[in-house]
């Protein structure tokens, strides 16, 4: 169970860091309390990771064939110092993105590496902060104009808008957990005798729901100081485009990122409000992020493992 | 459900407000037309507690509002809103209220040759806090149109400074200026305050409108 560690402590750094993504405007404008806000999301994020994780997990698992325990360990904890480095660095995470770079690591050194199944996976990291943009655009049209031309009083526009923010903060968390669940648990895939990928799903929305309840109070009252202040509308817009991609990609069984995701919905209402609203240096910080995180994740696991071939080299 | 109704309740209190500030200003026009008419204090003494009467509802209402938004869950954003709007809504029945204390206190004499333009300076006066409550009560049915209606006060507001100009240069003109053109002259400039108070809950609408723009 050693290797399975390494991978809840990837679900619980995912959990601290993700949760301000679907809550946290809503909890840094007092809408709702940061208590009740991470109640919701860790119970969602389980919800998701039950019903609808177990694709990830097959993606994941077929990303390259592991089946000693060393290496499975290789994998995990350098994912796991991976996202820990970004972390100290202050860029934005991507567990997914350590993850694969990981698995990408050893099964780049053991030759055993499913090219169809990264390209498939790089697709989607390149297509999920777009799909985001494409979504954001769209729904901030829909809902600009549902707001302009429907006569209402200021306190049902405030309702709408922020009673909406903890709706899709709700549907966000589920999301999270359809997706990223995987991340965490997703190379354990038949380690395990006794253990359905079903469970291992649900293994890891409850180490991403640790991370909600434990750690994720700082990142989220921190939210709205990164790439644009966000009000209620652009918040809502942003985490609604965020939760449908993420979903979307749970459909399809490719982990991706939720930082990333927002990142391309805010870049959205950025083109249509106006370049002059977004923070450059913080989407270069992401950018940075984007590109170091698999490669030190890659490096990180096949020199690991390449150590680990040296102590024993029957491995 | 629950939230539907407790925002009912809301409105229906500021609807309620706003219907008292107009009485307020109604009351206080037909105080000073009746003081006008006949300077008499004794005769326009009932009117002028009319005065008072009106604007302590107005106050009591707006406490009443104020209990109940903590009370029940409104958003933050908007709580802090709409107390910040009605704490300055209630300026102008509190002008109005000065202003008759002022005739009261000071035994304000209210020159007949100026009687007219007095009139017109309350009436565009009070005007101006109607526009203000009707550009308030829009925010509570179509507040993006709210500050379309806040020009109407702005035009007024200019209107009362102009008249209050003209006023001022005509009492001072005259040859018998004494101290009761001085108490006269300040009682029109506690009178003007009342659209520049309107104005300044004007501006306020516009920045909650402004908050909200998409």
């Amino acid at each position: 169970m050693l290797p399975l560690t390494g991978g809840l402590y990837l679900g619980w750094a995912l959990g601290a860091n993700d949760a301000a993504n679907v809550f946290g405007t809503a909890v840094a404008s007092r809408i709702i309390t940061f208590r009740k806000a991470s109640i919701l999301c860790a119970i969602f994020i389980i919800l998701g990771a039950a019903f609808q994780g177990e694709a990830g997990i097959h993606t994941l698992s077929g990303l390259s064939k592991q089946s000693h325990m060393p290496t499975l360990l290789v994998v995990s904890l350098s994912a796991a110092i991976t996202v820990t480095l970004m972390t100290i660095m202050r860029l934005p995470i991507s567990a997914s993105q350590a993850t694969v770079g990981s698995i990408a690591g050893v099964g780049l050194a053991t030759g055993s590496m499913q090219w169809g199944g990264l390209v498939k996976v790089i697709i989607c990291w390149v297509a999920s902060p777009i799909g985001a943009l494409i979504i954001a655009c769209i729904i901030y049209k829909l809902l600009a104009a549902f707001i302009r031309y429907t006569p209402m009083s200021v306190l049902t526009r405030d309702k709408i808008l922020w009673g909406g923010l903890i709706i899709v903060g709700i549907y966000g968390s589920y999301a999270l957990g359809a997706n990223s669940s995987a991340n965490a648990t997703g190379i354990f895939s038949g380690q395990f005798p006794g253990i359905s990928d079903k469970e291992l799903a649900l293994f890891g929305g409850i180490s991403i729901a640790l991370g909600v309840l434990t750690y994720s109070k700082r990142v989220m009252m921190a939210v709205g100081k990164g790439i644009m202040p966000l009000d209620a509308f652009t918040a809502l817009v942003t985490v609604s485009a965020m939760a449908i991609t993420v979903h979307i990609f749970a459909f399809i069984g490719v982990p991706v990122s939720t930082s990333q995701a927002t990142v391309g919905a805010i870049i959205g209402i950025g083109l249509i409000r106006g370049a002059h609203s977004i923070k450059f240096r913080s989407l270069r910080n992401i950018g940075f992020g984007w590109l170091l995180t698999p490669i030190i994740a890659l490096v990180l696991s096949s020199s690991a493992y390449a150590i680990f071939c040296l102590a024993k080299p029957t491995l | 459900m629950l939230f539907i109704s407790k925002q009912k309740e809301i409105q229906s209190q500021i609807s309620e407000y706003c219907a008292s500030v107009i009485k307020c200003m109604d009351t206080f026009q037909d105080a000073v037309k009746l003081y006008c008419d006949n300077s008499d204090r004794k005769a326009a003494k009932a009117s002028f507690a009319e005065v008072h009467k009106a604007e302590s509802r107005a106050d009591d209402i707006r406490r009443e509002i104020e209990v109940l938004m903590y009370s029940k869950s409104l958003f933050p954003e908007s709580r802090g809103d709409i107390m910040g709007l009605l704490e300055t809504m209630d300026r102008v029945p509190n002008q109005a209220e000065s202003s008759i204390r002022m005739i009261w206190n000071q035994y304000v004499t209210i020159p007949e040759q100026h009687v007219d333009e007095v009139l017109n300076l309350v009436d565009v006066c009070c005007r101006a806090a109607y526009a203000m409550v009707e550009s308030a009560e829009k925010l509570f049915s179509d507040f993006t149109n709210a500050a379309v209606a806040v020009g109407k006060v702005d035009e007024l507001e200019s209107e009362g400074d102009r008249i209050e100009a003209s006023l001022i240069e005509k009492i001072f003109s005259e040859k018998s200026n004494n101290i009761s053109t001085i108490v006269f002259r300040d009682f029109i400039k506690c009178v003007v305050q009342i659209s520049d108070r309107a104005e300044n809950v004007g501006d306020r609408i516009r920045i909650i409108v402004a908050k909200r723009a998409i």
